[in-house]
């Protein structure tokens, strides 16, 4: 019996887990071509969260609110890549990590006032009946979760790897001077891997969103679990922030169980902090040979 | 003389003034005000070594606030501690729990160390809030002030006591930054790898400075609950950070001056957004402060468009917005972020960077003369010519997964001599130098220096064992100057124990290191330039003050890193002439270096590296003939030569 319930927040919490997976691939994408991510990023799954539910307020049916939440996102992580990111790294200046947090708070002060300070329910399609698997219960919202997470991410993968436009990303990433070199424009790539991950996170709030509902602080806790994840699992390995999410995912459902729900946020960021003084390239990161 | 009188005048009229403020003003709100400028002026100094001197991005430092409060509050209310235990109390949880997140925290740079003080915030505002049987949660924590010697203390008491501390710990950082560990926080921003490199130990100083700004941090958290008296874990979260920030970065970096404009502007934040009034003068004379700004430096070219507009734009959001929304206080977190937004992009220096330049202009202060250079016989003591072995290297080897860069190294290098290092690109010389200055692990043999063992895998302690070295490509302090790069590797010279440095007395020694760098960069030829900043030196420059830079170790072994690459004609023969004048001073030398007439003209012994093995040593004349170097640079007619045995040849 005690097991079966140890095995049921343990799948339920993975589940969870997938979302900081997802986010934590939004910072994958932007850290590969910029070495740069969006402190703001939780700010991006809030806003498009709340957009999405306006369409779908409007009347806008579900497979139409998705690619218009996803393109929503996209240009919100065009602005933030305009305004704070691009100045700071044509200065090779860590301003950029000041900027985006300041353009964040500004997309969260927003929020507050158009869309209010209440937490709203998501309508969905999709039915949160319980389905048991193996004595686990999991429900279809739940399932929709792991299925979305895992599509984008392979949908991206494939395009880096199968497109022109893709091979010009790797290419950036790789090595962004030679890549001009060549003939691509790395501020092209770094905007094209800003929108990216601003659709990806989007993803993430549409996708979440009907587990949590929509308020300003939705995204408040989630960040911080998907900057654990993304330093715990290194900041380029997609597979690893898989592997790291659902992890972490579980063990902070086991420790609300065990130790009281105020403490859900303790796990992930201790293990953040272990992890860097540990292998601070991350788990599934390589470590750079120094060079002088 | 007459900038140190205007400096210290200037803080001690605006000291004085603040401190006979409660004798005249009795309006208690005032009071209040000034009571947290104080507070908030010695957290943000705290805040500004992170932010300013190490160039980090901190988002931790509330959290250190709030953890020196509650040690404060608990001191009081748990174990009855009086006024100064508790201050102490809160001081001391500061250093400790600062030292303790730098510990592992610093390894890292830029955007993971920003998570990771993010991450120790969040995790201490959850530990705050659950630890309900000793903070009292989300309830809070009452607290009294408790007599101060007997006293019962009124505000005004109250005030003096935290503008005191202010003044003390105002006098106290700028004693510590002015001092070489003030230069060693800088320089380690700028080349972590060289300031290791210079024995100057870069992960001891971050934690170092960490742990003090932490500190000052816990301090200004004592005050804060004595202030306040009452406490909440949700006090101290991110959007105090924010502010925070917006307050050393408006103030201006590095500067004790910047982080008490910061206060004040954190201070009168609140009352801006109550009155709608000021809120109207205020943004409106920020949106034309950034249109004139904005169109001088388009006009003058010394801005790029974006750096003129954005902030234009996001003033020109604030003063019109202002029009148009019924209450300024709901809008509070996207009025910081367009304030702050303004300051990062188009005053990045801060309020106080760019008056510095104004007023240095006013007033027309020279900087105070430097000494006369000291004798080289003091600074760089002739060596006796040994005849054993400096450097013997047995059976060296360095892997990198599969590629063997250093495979089986054995060589000697005389005592006195220059011994010079070649081979083609890729042949292993890199490498080798690398792992003898403590870069690289060997993954395999010995090294020993004067024949005692040589550290390992620790530039810091190889450093400290008697070699310094130049890099290829160059790793200056590039936002100190010349002079000053010379004086954070100065060996020797700084003795005095941090508590006295506090105090003030580093300034005896810095005379003495102004003098010993002085003679290093007479010897260099850029005595002239001592106050320019590297960064601003010409190539050839800047290659020269590397060795000068090295030379402050005062090393028994000098490894010089390719030191004519690139360089002009006229400057490779001025570099021949300075590592001339380094050999008579009976320096051992290792000289890399591709240009062979360099090398036929500096070296007493030449060892050959092809494959990261050796394929010929002796004299230059006699390695040039060499038939396998001939071959390693440039190739056989009829391709590989036989192999005749894989031994070097004796020379």
């Amino acid at each position: 019996m005690n097991a079966l319930i140890i095995g049921q927040m343990a799948v339920s919490g993975a589940l969870m887990g997938l979302v900081y997976a997802l986010i934590a691939y939004g910072f994958q994408l932007t850290y590969a071509t910029s070495k740069s991510i969006n402190f703001g990023q939780g700010e991006l799954v809030m806003v498009s969260a709340f957009f999405s539910l306006t369409l779908t307020n409007l009347g806008a049916p579900y497979w139409l609110m998705v690619p218009g939440g996803l393109l929503f996102g996209a240009l919100l992580g065009l602005i933030v890549e305009r305004a704070g990111v691009r100045l700071a790294l044509e200065q090779k200046s860590e301003g950029w990590i000041l900027l985006s947090i300041i353009i964040g708070l500004f997309f969260f002060s927003a929020a507050e006032n158009i869309w209010g300070r209440d937490d709203r329910p998501f309508p969905t399609p999709i039915s949160a009946d319980p389905i048991n698997i193996f004595g686990v219960d999991v429900t279809r919202l739940e399932l929709s979760v792991a299925v979305g997470v895992l599509a984008i991410m392979g949908l991206v993968e494939l395009f880096k790897r199968r497109t022109l436009l893709g091979k010009a990303f790797e290419a950036v990433s790789a090595d962004r001077d030679a890549a001009e070199l060549m003939g691509i424009s790395a501020t092209r790539t770094v905007m094209l891997s800003y929108g990216l991950s601003g659709a990806v996170a989007a993803l993430a709030g549409i996708l979440v969103s009907p587990i949590t509902t929509v308020g300003p602080t939705m995204a408040s806790a989630l960040i911080l679990k998907a900057f654990s994840v993304a330093v715990v699992a290194g900041l380029d390995s997609g597979f690893g922030v898989v592997v790291i999410g659902m992890a972490l995912g579980a063990l902070e459902s086991l420790a609300s169980f065990y130790l009281g729900s105020g403490w859900r946020e303790a796990p992930g960021l201790t293990l953040l902090i272990l992890a860097l003084a540990v292998r601070p390239t991350g788990v599934f990161g390589k470590a750079a040979i120094r060079k002088v | 003389m007459r900038r140190i009188l205007l400096l210290r005048g200037a803080e001690l009229i605006v000291f004085a003034l603040l401190g006979t403020i409660p004798l005249l003003v009795v309006n208690p709100y005032a009071l209040g005000l000034l009571t947290l400028l104080a507070i908030y002026g010695i957290l943000l100094i705290g805040l500004d070594v992170t932010v300013g001197y190490l160039g980090q991005v901190n988002l931790g430092h509330v959290a250190f606030l709030g953890l020196g409060a509650y040690a404060a509050g608990l001191a009081v209310t748990r174990f009855g501690l009086g006024m100064v235990p508790a201050l102490a109390a809160a001081l001391v949880v500061g250093l400790l729990l600062g030292a303790l997140l730098a510990l592992p925290a610093l390894r890292l740079e830029g955007p993971q160390f920003a998570l990771a003080t993010l991450s120790f915030a969040a995790l201490s505002t959850t530990a705050l809030n659950e630890l309900e049987s000793l903070t009292g949660g989300a309830q809070g924590l009452s607290l009294e002030r408790p007599p101060l010697f007997g006293h019962a203390i009124t505000p005004a008491i109250f005030y003096w006591l935290c503008m005191i501390l202010l003044a003390l710990v105002w006098m106290v950082m700028r004693n510590l930054l002015s001092s070489q560990w003030g230069r060693a926080f800088e320089a380690l921003r700028d080349s972590p790898i060289a300031t290791d490199a210079m024995g100057v130990g870069t992960y001891y100083h971050k934690v170092a400075a960490f742990s003090l700004g932490s500190g000052l941090g816990g301090l200004a958290g004592g005050l804060y609950a004595f202030n306040f008296q009452y406490l909440q874990p949700q006090s101290f979260v991110y959007e105090l950070m924010i502010i925070l920030l917006l307050g050393v970065v408006l103030g201006g970096r590095k500067s004790l001056w910047g982080a008490f404009v910061g206060a004040t502007v954190v201070v009168l934040l609140p009352n801006l957004l109550s009155n709608r009034l000021l809120f109207h003068l205020f943004s409106g004379a920020g949106f034309a402060v950034a249109l004139v700004s904005g169109l001088r430096g388009l006009l003058k070219k010394t801005t790029r468009p974006f750096q003129a507009f954005a902030p234009v734009v996001a003033m020109g959001i604030l003063a019109i917005g202002g029009f148009f929304v019924e209450n300024t206080e709901d809008w509070r977190k996207g009025i910081f972020a367009l304030m702050l937004f303004s300051v990062v992009v188009g005053l990045p220096e801060g309020v106080m960077g760019f008056l510095a330049i104004f007023l240095a202009k006013l007033f027309r202060m020279p900087p105070s003369a430097l000494p006369e250079p000291s004798d080289l016989d003091v600074v760089l003591p002739p060596r006796a010519q040994g005849d054993g072995p400096m450097l013997v290297l047995a059976d060296l080897r360095r892997h990198f997964g599969g590629v063997k860069a250093v495979d089986g190294l054995s060589m000697q290098v005389r005592a006195g001599t220059i011994h010079g290092l070649i081979g083609p690109n890729g042949s292993g010389k890199s490498t080798v130098v690398n792992v003898i200055s403590g870069l690289y692990t060997a993954t395999s043999g010995g090294m020993s220096l004067r024949g005692a063992e040589l550290p390992q895998g620790s530039l810091n302690r190889v450093a400290r064992a008697g070699v310094a070295r130049t890099f290829q490509n160059l790793q200056l302090f590039s936002e100190l100057t010349a002079i000053e790069n010379v004086m954070v590797a100065l060996k020797g010279v700084y003795k005095m124990p941090l508590p006295l440095v506090l105090l003030g007395f580093a300034r005896l020694e810095e005379r003495r290191a102004q003098a010993d760098a002085l003679a290093l960069l007479d010897l260099i030829g850029l005595k002239d330039q001592a106050r320019t900043k590297a960064k601003d030196l010409t190539y050839g420059a800047q290659r020269f003050l590397e060795i000068a830079r090295a030379l402050a170790r005062k090393p028994d072994l000098l490894i010089l890193d390719e030191p004519a690459a690139g360089l002009a004609h006229p400057d490779v023969i001025q570099q021949i002439e300075i590592i001339k004048r380094v050999h008579a001073r009976g320096v051992t030398i290792i000289l890399i270096e591709h240009h062979m007439d360099v090398v036929s003209e500096l070296c007493d012994q030449v060892t050959v590296l092809d494959g990261g093995k050796v394929i010929a040593e002796g004299a230059p004349d006699v390695v040039k003939r060499h038939p396998k170097v001939i071959e390693a640079y440039l190739g056989t007619a009829s391709g590989p030569a036989p192999a005749d045995g894989a031994e070097p040849l004796p020379a």
